[in-house]
């Protein structure tokens, strides 16, 4: 692999010994009134044992999130006792949009240490139809700074269009590109089985939409959604007795640049911290952009994708807008992304979906067809890089998976 | 108290206020663009107890009140209820002469500070302070573009 630094050293070190994705299961994803938060929890966790062939009783570790609704200082091990378990190792993970790819992280390094062996990750929430609209305002508040931005009337949208409208100034790109994006996910969306909107709308459509925030159009926009997800992580060794296709997580890491939108330097500088996160991902897997065969880039909003295609080195400064409209993200195109439709289609769960998305498509059985969806499957796809960004593309973690074991 | 000199009632957000803010908001108060600075009088963004990177205290320097938009978004939603039926409002990153980024709105000089046209903000604009009496006891700096 090549002349590599300590740390990336000592990072393929733990993932030479097998770290898998064992099983995964999401729930009906939308407006799911009368669900509880820790339902649907349970629910997800149901199905990821199924998909693994394993019981609760195998399950020594639990990786939790946050919720919206149910707010408790100490969530993994309240969900722990919702289950009637006792894990031997547990962790809550919030790092906003980053959460998912870290709780797997945690898992590996659980399993790496001896803590656990069997790391069931799992988040959900029933943000859509249970939060309260005080809950609501603090979400809307969430990413601003109390003092010196909120009372501005920042809306989290509106931080996300600051950087969007600079770096569209920068590099000149067309709201269109933008636009691209969600037409493009959107043909994604309309073959998985569980996604919120499963109608395909064309750039125009887009365009003709009704106005957030600058530059942002309703349709531009994340969900927010009902739902569960989850993935258990093991080692290969234990998954060889377990029901599903193993695959490997062969590349970790982290990216950060600043915390608050005021204090982000320059659209370069957001640029190059998140896409730390990919960069090194694929040097720890040892791998390079052009070995990709699919990506499930985090997709906030519209815009959110393009800066880290371009900080992930996939695309060049200001050429991502461009690779979309193209085509090059489409089932077919050169490099598939978002195949389940993304959080501005299927449903908003952090990078949940996409880790359960790219570990599908490692699979092979991302096609949705006996479930009522569509086939999107990539033919043959062996590699895939996700991430999740939590704030205004403030933090980030990637994960590289493949379908083979990495080498050491 | 006659009708002009009341204000009306303020329902949108306020800053949450920290002791290491407090010579921030005195200074807006008395309608003056106070910045937190290093020893050596170069200002940062936003007011802290200490500089970040070196962890000295902090100083504070007077600005100029002068800057240009480095970028803004038209929010046609606002965070909370109190903005229903407002026409839509700017918010922007503002550069600072003094070498500081902050975030503002852009609005006209005049009575109530209302929004200005969003079609009339673009990203270079210089731009001036102007301070918005909200309540009796905050002043939310806000910048309007120089003629």
């Amino acid at each position: 692999m090549g002349e590599s630094t300590p740390d990336v050293r000592e990072a393929r070190r733990m993932l030479a010994k097998g770290i898998v994705i064992a099983g995964v299961g999401e729930t009906e994803q939308g407006v799911l009134p009368g669900r509880g938060s820790f339902d649907l929890l349970a629910e997800a966790t149901k199905l990821t044992l199924d998909d693994a062939g394993v019981t609760l009783a195998d399950v020594d570790g639990m990786v939790t999130a946050f919720s919206f609704v149910e707010h408790t200082l100490m969530h993994a091990t309240t969900f722990a006792d919702y289950l009637g378990m006792a894990p031997g190792y547990f962790a809550s993970v919030a790092v906003g949009g980053a959460t998912a790819p870290l709780m797997a992280v945690q898992a590996a390094m659980a399993i790496d240490a001896g803590l656990a062996e069997v790391v069931l990750c799992v988040r959900g929430d029933n943000t859509r139809s249970g939060i309260s609209s005080s809950g609501m305002i603090a979400m809307a508040r969430e990413m601003s700074h109390g003092a010196y931005e909120a009372p501005y009337g920042l809306t989290t949208i509106g931080g996300y269009g600051l950087l969007a409208q600079r770096y569209m100034y920068e590099h000149n790109v067309p709201q269109e590109a933008l636009a691209a994006v969600v037409a493009t996910q959107s043909e994604h969306a309309a073959l998985k089985w569980n996604a919120m909107l499963r109608d395909a709308v064309t750039i125009d459509d887009v365009m003709a939409d009704r106005w957030i925030a600058t530059p942002f159009h309703a349709m531009d926009c994340s969900l927010v959604s009902d739902g569960a997800c989850a993935f258990l992580v093991t080692t290969a060794a234990r998954a060889k007795g377990m029901k599903s296709k193993p695959v490997f997580i062969a590349g970790i890491g982290e990216g950060y640049s600043h915390q608050y939108i005021s204090s982000a330097t320059s659209v370069d500088g957001v640029r190059q911290g998140l896409g730390r996160a990919g960069r090194r991902a694929m040097e720890v897997a040892g791998i390079g952009p052009q070995d990709l065969d699919v990506v499930e880039i985090y997709d906030s909003f519209s815009f959110t994708p393009l800066i880290a295609l371009e900080g992930f080195g996939i695309c060049g400064p200001g050429e991502a807008g461009d690779w979309v409209m193209e085509g090059n993200g489409k089932l077919g195109g050169a490099l598939p992304m978002n195949t389940h439709g993304g959080l501005i289609r299927q449903a908003h769960l952090g990078a949940m979906h996409h880790i359960v998305e790219a570990t599908l498509q490692l699979r092979g059985e991302a096609d949705d067809t006996g479930k009522g969806g569509g086939n999107h499957q990539v033919p043959d796809a062996k590699l895939a890089l996700t991430n999740g960004s939590g704030g205004i593309l403030a933090a980030t973690s990637a994960l590289v998976l493949s379908s083979d074991a990495p080498s050491a | 108290m006659s009708e002009t000199t009341e204000k009306p009632v303020w329902t949108k957000p306020l800053p949450d206020m920290r002791p290491e803010g407090d010579p921030f908001w005195a200074g807006t108060k008395e309608h003056k663009l106070l910045l937190p600075a290093d020893a050596a009088g170069k200002p940062f963004w936003y007011p802290r107890a200490n500089v970040p990177g070196t962890l000295e205290p902090t100083q504070w320097i007077e600005s100029k009140g002068e800057g240009t938009v480095y970028t803004y978004s038209t929010h046609f939603i606002g965070p909370s209820k109190a903005y229903k039926g407002d026409p839509p409002h700017i918010v922007a990153l503002v550069d600072l002469d003094e070498g500081v980024r902050m975030m503002t709105n852009i609005v006209c000089d005049e009575e109530g500070f209302p929004s200005v046209d969003p079609e009339t903000v673009s990203i270079g604009m210089r731009v001036r302070v102007v301070f918005h009496d909200a309540t009796d006891e905050i002043t939310l700096p806000k910048f309007t573009p120089v003629d």
